[in-house]
């Protein structure tokens, strides 16, 4: 299931050490190294995903997105970007990308990411399931009712955003940022296990009384859904 | 000084010209063709008689004003004087003696032969090549002589006038000089780096008063920020060495160990340390940011009721993982907010991290939103030890953290973060006795409910 990737990063040495790790993972990586090189590379829409730097030569990234989008070209864009403030997370967002990275960042941070663009691309092709399931788990997103093994757990608004987010990630890592950002649309680093204790008390509510773990710890990554 | 110049001569000129507004207004009010008439009347005559003397000689001058004498009206008055100053013609009684005069037009005082008292009189003294003196002219009446009189002190005027136009320019020139010089001065010394220094004012309130006080405020400002900008550099400098010490050691224990558990533990410890790193750099940089004004073209209208609502909820768990509760005070109507929903988010979460990891061991965390006063207040309550009076404002400062022996990097910017993010919001960061505990509170001003926002 390799896809076909486009990397706009100046930095070399950044660039070959995500392309590797990309390449590893079986997808297909391309690289241009200015922002005029990667709008032109990405105008011809054969792309799965564009991971492309906010701070580039020639053209910054905003205006390569700007651009991209502009010409109705709508392949996820991935920005990643030294610039950490909120509000410049927000601004990068608002221009159209799909996802707003912030360096430094981990490979399994960057990776959980694409993965959750790619699988996005993918759910825009097929039409929307209308019940998810996973193993002996079942969400309705309608009812948001969720049912394990036919029983019905009792779950919070929040703790239902939370699982219906693994769910559509299933078989995915999805990391601690992720899940602020996504679940709770919050763009700020929280200096405590905040997220963890969310995910812990889910994992009561999903396990408890079951014998088979559905909710993974993946070390230095997050967590991942999965029968 | 070219400046000074410019400004002497443009107040001299102002003043030369209202002078001569206020001059030529007296003039044509006073002027009168009298003065001028008796003026040619006297030197014609005065011409005539001359010239009678050059063509026909002492005799010919003689006759010449017995006629005249004879036939003119009573204000004429003649006068042939030897050089002793002896009348030897004339009908002029008495006379300033001849020798103190010059020659020409003059105004003198003479006494007519046959009359009782002095008059002025409107004369023209001719020295004849004989070395006798010819005084010829006419008496004044009284309106003339005044209107004269006001016309030669109008061209006195004039001249003091331009005189002292002059001088007042001068004047005005150097005090300018004089006070834009100090203010000047200080900032030559500013430039060289003494930030000590202020403009003196003269408590006179003028305008250079108000100037120099401006900038007296914005240097008080400057050196504030430069000494925040000193302590920041300071105590982050010394804040990221413990961090990069410990990564810098565990790096190299990575690097050297052959035990590989031991060796994944270490890099563990090197990411956790890098991450910690970052987390600093990136607060600070949020603090400068949010500092600076940037990110206002975000704000936005929200109700800070259901944000607070909302955070309180998501630390909820956490709180009570410590043996904490977290009681919501929840407004019963919204609370409309205007401002940067993010880093509301973020300042809010900032304080119920605080009242978590410092306020827990009370036992209950309170939560609360108030709308009145024209201030909206989000309050973050503890039961906790509290931070005494005297230490709140330090705690308050970037960096300012009460307890130095502290472990979890970057704490003590939580509080600091929260302020600024307040200040952008033209709000504060209070914070408070909660006898025992601590209140922190963000207080932003009410700018009134949304208008458009109403549909």
């Amino acid at each position: 299931m390799g896809r076909k990737i486009l990397l706009v990063e100046d930095d070399r040495e950044t660039a070959s050490y995500l392309a590797k790790g990309l390449g590893q993972e079986g997808h297909t990586v391309e690289l241009a190294t200015n922002g005029q090189d990667g709008l032109f590379r990405a105008t011809d829409g054969t792309f799965d995903l564009v991971i492309l730097d906010r701070m580039l030569p020639v053209l910054d990234g905003i205006s390569v997105l700007r651009a991209l989008r502009a010409a109705h070209i709508e392949t996820p864009v991935l920005i990643l970007s030294a610039l950490a403030s909120v509000g410049d997370r927000i601004e990068g967002l608002e221009c159209g990308s799909d996802d707003y990275l912030v360096k430094p960042f981990s490979f399994a941070e960057l990776l959980a990411r694409v993965n959750a663009l790619l699988r996005r691309r993918e759910a825009r092709i097929d039409p929307a399931e209308h019940r998810l399931t996973v193993g002996d788990l079942e969400i309705d997103p309608l009812s948001r009712s969720v049912k394990r093994a036919g029983k019905k757990l009792d779950l919070k608004p929040r703790e239902y955003l939370l699982l219906e987010y693994f769910a559509r990630n299933e078989g995915r890592v999805v990391t601690r940022t992720m899940l602020l950002e996504q679940v709770w649309d919050y763009h700020f680093d929280p200096g405590t296990n905040v997220i963890d204790v969310h995910v812990s008390r889910l994992r009561r509510k999903l396990e408890e009384g079951f014998e088979k773990p559905l909710l993974h710890t993946v070390r230095g990554a997050g967590y991942m859904l999965a029968a | 000084m070219p400046t000074t110049l410019r400004i002497a001569l443009l107040a001299g000129l102002l003043a030369l010209l209202s002078n001569f507004a206020v001059i030529g207004f007296i003039y044509a009010r006073t002027h009168d063709e009298a003065v001028a008439s008796l003026h040619r009347q006297v030197t014609e005559q005065a011409r005539v008689l001359t010239d009678v003397y050059r063509s026909g000689g002492p005799g010919a001058l003689n006759d010449a004003i017995d006629d005249t004498l004879q036939y003119a009206d009573p204000q004429t008055a003649i006068a042939l004087i030897d050089r002793d100053g002896r009348q030897l013609k004339g009908n002029i009684a008495a006379a300033p003696p001849v020798q103190s005069m010059q020659q020409g037009y003059r105004n003198a005082v003479i006494r007519l032969a046959g009359q009782p008292s002095p008059h002025t009189a409107q004369i023209v003294l001719t020295r004849l090549p004989d070395q006798h003196w010819l005084m010829s002219g006419r008496l004044v009446g009284q309106g003339v002589a005044f209107r004269a009189t006001v016309e030669r002190s109008l061209l006195l005027a004039l001249a003091v006038a331009c005189l002292f136009g002059l001088i007042c320019g001068v004047i005005l020139a150097h005090y300018v000089a004089r006070r834009v010089g100090n203010i000047a001065a200080v900032a030559n010394r500013i430039s060289a780096r003494d930030l000590t220094q202020r403009v003196p004012v003269s408590g006179s309130g003028d305008s250079f008063d108000r100037l120099g006080m401006q900038i007296n405020a914005m240097l008080d400002r400057i050196s504030g920020l430069m000494e925040e900008l000193r302590l920041l550099t300071d105590t982050l400098a010394h804040d990221l060495r413990s961090p990069v010490s410990r990564l810098r050691a565990a790096a190299h224990a990575a690097a050297t160990t052959s035990n590989p558990n031991e060796q994944e533990e270490l890099l563990n410890s090197v990411v956790r340390n890098a991450d910690a790193l970052i987390r600093i750099l990136t607060t600070v940089l949020e603090i400068s940011r949010s500092e600076a004004l940037t990110g206002r073209k975000q704000f936005a209208w929200f109700d800070a009721g259901e944000l607070a609502a909302e955070l309180a909820e998501m630390y909820d768990p956490l709180a009570e993982e410590r043996n904490a509760s977290l009681q919501l005070d929840e407004p019963s109507r919204p609370v409309p907010l205007f401002g940067h929903r993010q880093l509301l988010a973020q300042a809010i979460s900032n304080l119920l991290e605080n009242a978590i990891r410092y306020g827990s061991s009370g036992g209950e965390i309170q939560v609360r939103v108030r709308n009145g006063e024209g201030r909206i207040a989000i309050e973050v309550a503890d039961r906790g030890p509290g931070i005494p009076a005297e230490r709140r404002d330090e705690a308050r400062r970037r960096f300012g953290r009460l307890d130095s022996s502290r472990s979890d990097e970057g704490a003590g910017l939580g509080l600091a973060l929260a302020d600024s993010i307040a200040r952008m919001h033209e709000g504060e960061l209070v914070l408070s006795d909660n006898a025992p505990g601590l209140v922190t509170t963000i207080l932003l001003p009410l700018h009134g409910a949304p208008a458009a926002s109403a549909a």
